[in-house]
């Protein structure tokens, strides 16, 4: 990829950065929930303290679990929509004529949508954890959960693109949306961390992306089994390139499909 | 003993309150409420007319007139500010239920049709809204249906319905209830020739039949020279008109626009009800009144100056026609 | 008169019901998959409760028979009075203008104009919740369904409340729609997790504990006392609905509007 074709798409998501920071009524009702989740688990984790400690941590660190793990989760913009709204309204057969390709225009777009919701919701969640905790994990913690945390949205972003793809198919995508979202929180231990789980699932999640997206990254405030950034990032790798090849063979799919079929 | 009117208004006035909306959210617009940064904008500004039963009126004006205003007043959706309404003896505002029984709408714009059924679900749900009689309200469907010629329309998905067979469907729907008046806004907005030329037969036959008063506001002068015999033409708010279409078109609608291209830059025509709009890069545009001259001895004149290259020929525009309404009823004048 | 009130609406939610059946194939998807979503999140709960047996007097059982009332009741909303999330569209459209042609009461036709498919598997879901829950006897059905209908009342007229604040603010979608699902995100968790300040909130602004915690408490042990009091409480927020539509609709027919001019 050459430096031109970069700045193409560096433009997409300058655009809409710039267009995400002005509309910013729906990133506060984002921020609004988070901060009531927050609220809603950290009285949880106390109930769940008085009855016994399931797992080898306390309450707080629970919080502050699902603040990182939900902060990786809402960062990501939902493109999907969009994507199929535009495929809905026939936008795309146009879009596949220019000289960009439609499938990375829109990651970068969706990018540009989380470089901006990313800090605000960061700072919700740094702010609400702590205002509910009166605590905070070691900075170093912090400090890993951030980068990685970051890219795990990223990687997030490029499925909801593929799910948005599968517009061209379907013809409503929430319903594949739903259940893919619900998996992910199960899957990848959104709420509770995944050993907490019965064996079972903890199998079928180490056949997914899930676990490194969320799990993984905010596991290092838990205290409990660090995760070496090691094996994070090689991890997220494996998956990044996974994800790459099966959005760009959709794509791909999707166009033949246009093309054929006359849009 | 006269009948009672159909439509009566009188001094009926109606301004807007708008406020600035600075910002978008809740707190921006709480702020806005109470701000007190309003504009008072008027729609409607002492009107003053009267419909008979059985009449069929064209209410005309640019955008902005306010003749969506009077309607919305008239059917019971807005309240007035001044004035008196009353429609079929019903003060709209405050008897709009019983009112609702006795009138029809077609809103060009809207549609009254649900989108994934056939027009046949529609207006049956229509017979439980106007409290029908169950077998007397099929009997209607199917009269009503054979009259418009719906045939298997009738039992075909509104969304897979063209929008002149979607415009005959609407105006069963609103006639399913025998109402004896029916205010339509626009209802031939964006149909093709043929399907407008169906509606307006099918509107004026229908009223006649039954004896519905009509009031109808269009930009399209083909709606009211075929379908209605009275105009009202308003704008700002105020009336500016208020007679039979033939006058009007004795006045204003015969005069029609051509535009020719030829060889020569300028064209120079003196006839009689001939008026030079504009004349130069080979391009003349003429008003001509038929009446006077018509467009033969015109296209001659033209050919003994230079060769007619192309020839385009259009009615007067309607807010050619309102402007000079205008400009005659400013002047204190009477149209001719 | 009445009659002819209720003729219609019932005929209202008929041809609701068939519009929305009307594009087999979504409306399957969206039932299964809503339903499928219901019972992936559920698992959450379930590995929670495995490990911890009882939070502050909750048992999975009870878990299961909130969740599952409250589903259904929101199943039931979106179905039958799916307009009800619209009703600020309809506002600020000016789609209110034909209703108020029609000899009808504008709420309830208004209400009555869309219907969620994916409800119905909120439905389902939420009846098989109850179901699972092991603590329902055959006895108890009929109180099973006026709890849920009761929640389902309460949720119309909260939505109703929220979404009619376009009357006075012009499109505030975010707002109504973020008051919306607090209402339904408090609504599934236990009551007793929440301390005092918002649990005064929980009951009063925010009704999730009527429409959650309260069914719950009456079907673990059914009392003509609770019955009262939510039946009470159900009239209450219905007619406050009633009462701010109303002046709503009075508003919308001054028709002062908000624009954006400069």
């Amino acid at each position: 990829m050459s430096a031109a074709t970069i700045g193409k798409y560096a433009a997409f998501a300058r655009i809409s950065a710039t267009q995400a920071s002005r509309e910013r009524n729906e990133l506060y009702g984002r921020m609004a929930f988070f901060a009531v989740i927050l609220g809603v688990f950290s009285s949880l984790w106390r109930a769940v303290a008085e009855a016994g400690m399931p797992v080898a941590a306390d309450p707080k660190s629970l919080v502050w679990y699902l603040a990182a793990t939900e902060w990786i989760l809402l960062s990501a913009p939902p493109i999907h929509i969009e994507i199929q709204a535009a495929i809905r309204r026939g936008d795309v057969v146009y879009r596949l004529g220019h000289p960009v390709s439609y499938a990375l225009a829109e990651f970068a777009t969706g990018f540009g949508l989380l470089a901006v919701r990313a800090p605000f919701l960061g700072l919700t969640a740094f702010l609400c954890a702590f205002a509910f905790t009166g605590w905070t994990p070691p900075l170093t913690a912090l400090l890993m959960v951030v980068p990685f945390g970051f890219v795990a949205s990223t990687l997030i972003t490029a499925l909801y693109l593929g799910i948005g793809l599968l517009a061209f198919w379907l013809q409503d995508v929430a319903p594949v949306f739903w259940v893919w979202q619900k998996l992910m929180f199960v899957l990848g231990g959104l709420m509770l961390p995944l050993e907490l789980y019965p064996a079972f699932i903890q199998r079928a999640a180490a056949f997914t992306p899930f676990p490194w997206l969320l799990a993984a990254p905010a596991s290092v405030v838990l205290g409990t089994h660090p995760v070496t950034p090691g094996a994070l990032t090689r991890h997220l790798v494996i998956w990044s390139g996974v994800t790459a090849i099966a959005v760009s063979w959709v794509f791909r799919r999707a166009v033949s499909t246009v093309t054929i079929n006359g849009g | 003993m006269p009948r009672a009117a159909a439509v009566e208004l009188n001094q009926l006035s109606k301004s807007f309150r708008v406020r600035r909306a600075r910002g978008t959210g809740v707190a921006a617009r709480l702020r806005d409420l109470f701000s007190g940064d309003t504009q008072t904008v008027s729609a409607v500004d002492k009107l003053s007319f009267s419909i008979a039963p059985g009449e069929r009126v064209a209410f005309i004006g640019p955008n902005g007139a306010g003749k969506s205003t009077t309607l919305k007043m008239l059917a019971g959706i807005l309240r007035p500010d001044a004035g008196d309404v009353r429609v079929l003896g019903l003060v709209p505002s405050r008897q709009r239920r019983q009112l609702a029984f006795q009138i029809g709408t077609v809103f060009g714009q809207r549609s009254q049709l649900w989108y994934q059924l056939p027009p046949r679900d529609t207006f049956e749900l229509l017979g439980r809204v106007y409290e029908i009689d169950a077998r007397e309200h099929r009997r209607r469907i199917d009269a009503l249906s054979s009259v418009f010629a719906l045939g298997t329309l009738v039992n075909t998905p509104v969304r897979h319905l063209s929008l002149g067979e979607r415009m005959r469907c609407e105006i069963v729907a609103s006639l399913l209830h025998s109402p004896r008046m029916l205010f339509l806004d626009e209802p031939t907005i964006g149909l093709d020739v043929s399907a407008k030329a169906m509606i307006r037969e099918l509107l004026w036959t229908e009223s006649e039949r039954e004896h519905v008063t009509l009031l109808l506001t269009s930009h399209d002068t083909g709606d009211m020279e075929r379908v209605c015999t009275r105009a009202i033409v308003i704008n700002h708010g105020r009336l500016l008109w208020d007679g039979p279409i033939a006058a009007l078109r004795r006045s204003y609608l015969k005069a029609k626009r051509v535009t020719l291209w030829s060889d020569a830059e300028h064209l120079e025509l003196t006839l009689p009800g001939v008026r030079v709009l504009s004349s130069g890069a080979y391009r003349t545009e003429l008003e001509v009144a038929l009446e006077i001259t018509p467009l033969g001895p015109v296209v001659d004149a033209a050919l003994r100056q230079t060769a007619i290259r192309d020839m385009a020929i259009e009615d007067a525009p309607l807010d050619e026609v309102i402007r000079a309404v205008y400009a005659t009823a400013a002047r204190g004048g009477v149209p001719s | 008169m009445v009659a002819d009130n209720v003729s219609f609406t019932r005929a209202l939610v008929a041809t609701n019901f068939k519009a929305t059946v009307a594009l087999r194939g979504a409306f399957v998807m969206q039932v299964v998959f809503m339903a499928l979503n219901n019972f992936t999140f559920f698992i959450f709960w379930w590995a929670l409760m495995q490990r911890v047996t009882t939070l502050r007097g909750w048992q999975l059982g009870d878990i299961q028979m909130l969740f599952g009332i409250v589903a259904a009741a929101f199943g039931l909303t979106v179905t039958v009075a799916g307009g009800v999330r619209h009703l600020g569209r309809f506002i600020e459209d000016g789609d209110l203008d034909t209703l108020l042609t029609q000899p009808q009461p504008v709420l309830v036709n208004a209400l009555g104009l869309r219907s969620q498919p994916s409800g119905f598997g909120d439905l389902v879901s939420g009846l098989i919740f109850i179901v699972w829950s092991g603590q329902i006897s055959w006895s108890r059905l009929p109180i099973v369904v006026v709890v849920i209908a009761a929640s389902a009342v309460i949720f119309v007229a909260c939505g109703t409340v929220f979404f009619s604040l376009a009357f006075w603010l012009g499109r505030v979608e975010t707002v109504a729609t973020q008051l919306w699902e607090l209402l339904v995100t408090f609504s599934l968790y236990p009551e007793p997790l929440f301390g005092g300040t918002l649990r005064l909130l929980l009951f009063t602004v925010l009704p999730a504990g009527f429409v959650g915690y309260l069914p719950v408490r009456i079907l673990r042990a059914p009392s003509l006392a609770n019955v009262t009091i939510l039946m009470f409480v159900v009239i209450g927020y219905l007619c406050l609905a009633v009462l701010i539509f109303d002046r709503g609709l009075r508003r919308y027919g001054s028709g002062s509007r908000f624009t954006t001019f400069g």
